[in-house]
């Protein structure tokens, strides 16, 4: 068996009376004393804090670190302005996804990239061997030396303005960034978040001023929330998950990247970004919505019952696909807690917002329909009462 | 812990003959409701259905995963609880009484007998846990 690997909030989370599990070979937090539900509905509502720094974390800074990222990443990263994040892909050549990661700009001569802890290795080698190919560029893998916590739901920004001494928030549009001193230590601030908050932070800060980080923001009303919730705040966000929504499909097959509807933010075409790994197919894929026979679709469950990733999707008789990632998540409806299951799904392109499907779980048909999304819009800004 | 005038299974289901009948009751012990977590979908087969010890006869899931429920004796569905799968909380509040699961007609006595006692049971989740 392989020896997993704990985060520097290990500790805390044993403290906290966290339900401890097996994660990508690291031990995580699944849930702490609240629960998944509970802890969700705290996210949507108050604050919820996450430890995330088991993702990996690469550095690259030297002159040609922008040739090398334009090569390796389909978005833009020529037009990263300093103080600013974008979301990216690390495609293949046949036009499917390495993995998916986030690349952060917080100064002129450095660039930040976090990918999925489950690709970490992967990622590691696979840029490795391209790097020699490229003089004056450095990759440094820091993933063990900054602690990285997210903070997300409608009253993160009140504790995070009461905790800063120094330093101001990013200002207030998704994927800023800023530096700030807390506690008189040095905290990078990223607009940017997995759970679909329109108020959400992604904090840095070295390795041995995690702890410090960590105690302030539960002091100050965050709440801690496990992996549990993280998946179901990111699947009623709609957002993919690697080896689910990107990478390799259950049948074995390579999911097209712009079958993912939110690549369309992750990919460019712009005459900036010259040729890069992937490129071809990807503008194929673009080209035609033929080119990509399958979609990732929201489906509502209409009936009783979960879809789990696996179950198979039909159109009357016609089966169109299988679930990706499918769970239950609670809502209020006056003042009374529920839940309803909700999915994703790799489905015939051709089908549409409100076509009715059914689900087999377990032998058992269950009907869903598709959707546009599951949460309600919400305004930046609006907080939601308490 | 639990209760004495109950049996046990390996797979946490409790089980309670009925006085004068052949009929089992047929739950699940408040150790598996704590370790399932978020308790989300409860599904129960049908009264008509026939079913074997040590088979699934239906399944639980939690927000993560889904278990299977296994009958602790072999015999045909006569009833199940309409009352939980509507009100999942039962299941934390009164696993023992209100959150029956089914009932059961059986056919052989001995397997309903030969299950686990109360404090067997406990030892088994000792045992278990000292494992870990």
């Amino acid at each position: 068996m392989t020896k997993s690997h704990r985060t520097l909030f290990y500790d805390r989370h044993v403290a906290l009376g966290a339900n401890m599990i097996e994660f990508e070979e690291w031990e995580m937090p699944l849930y702490y004393r609240l629960g998944i539900v509970e802890e969700h509905l705290a996210t949507r509502r108050e604050a919820g804090l996450f430890d995330v720094s088991h993702m990996g974390r690469f550095l690259f800074r030297g002159k040609n670190t922008i040739p090398f990222l334009q090569h390796v990443l389909s978005n833009d990263a020529s037009s990263l302005n300093i103080n600013h994040s974008q979301y990216t892909i690390i495609p293949n050549a046949v036009g499917g996804a390495i993995d998916d990661a986030y690349l952060y700009r917080f100064s002129d001569d450095k660039y930040l990239l976090v990918v999925n802890a489950s690709n970490r290795e992967k990622d590691w080698k696979h840029f490795k061997g391209i790097i020699k190919d490229f003089n004056k560029v450095e990759i440094i893998d820091q993933s063990e030396d900054i602690a990285m916590l997210a903070l997300q739901g409608p009253i993160s920004e009140h504790i995070l303005t009461s905790i800063i001494n120094s330093g101001s928030l990013p200002e207030q549009k998704r994927n800023a960034l800023s530096n700030a001193k807390i506690n008189g230590y040095d905290v990078q601030i990223a607009r940017t978040g997995y759970t679909g908050e329109p108020i959400c932070f992604e904090l840095f800060t070295k390795r041995e001023n995690g702890p410090m980080l960590w105690d302030i923001l539960l002091k100050n009303g965050a709440i801690p929330v496990g992996l549990g919730a993280r998946d179901t705040l990111r699947l009623e966000a709609g957002l993919p998950l690697y080896g689910h929504e990107l990478g390799i499909d259950q049948e074995g097959k390579e999911i097209p990247i712009f079958s993912c509807p939110l690549s369309k933010f992750a990919v460019s075409f712009s005459s900036l970004k010259d040729n890069f790994i992937g490129k071809k197919a990807l503008a194929k894929q673009y080209s035609s919505i033929e080119n990509l026979p399958r979609t990732i679709m929201s489906v509502a469950v209409l009936g009783k019952g979960i879809a789990r990733e696996g179950c198979k999707v039909f159109k009357k008789e016609k089966y169109v696909g299988f679930i990706t990632s499918g769970t239950m998540v609670p809502y209020m409806k006056n003042n009374i807690k529920r839940l309803h299951a909700i999915c994703l799904g790799l489905l015939d392109s051709n089908l549409k917002i409100g076509d009715i499907l059914n689900i087999d779980v377990r032998g058992r048909r269950i009907d869903g329909v598709i959707v546009s999304c599951f949460m309600p819009k919400r305004k930046r800004g609006k907080h939601v009462s308490r | 812990m639990f209760p004495d005038e109950l049996k046990y299974t390996k797979t946490h289901e409790w089980a309670k003959m009925e006085e004068n009948t052949d009929v089992v009751i047929v739950g699940i012990t408040d150790h598996a409701v704590k370790q399932l977590g978020d308790i989300a979908f409860l599904e129960l087969p049908e009264a008509g259905n026939k079913i074997k010890k040590d088979s699934p006869f239906g399944a639980i899931e939690s927000i993560k995963a889904v278990f299977d429920l296994t009958s602790p004796v072999t015999g045909e569905v006569i009833e199940t609880n309409q009352q939980i799968t509507d009100n999942l909380e039962l299941l934390n509040t009164d696993p023992y009484e209100q959150g029956w699961m089914i009932k059961i007609k059986i056919e052989n006595k001995n397997e309903f007998e030969s299950l686990m006692n109360a404090s067997v049971y406990e030892g088994f989740l000792n045992e278990k846990g000292e494992e870990h």
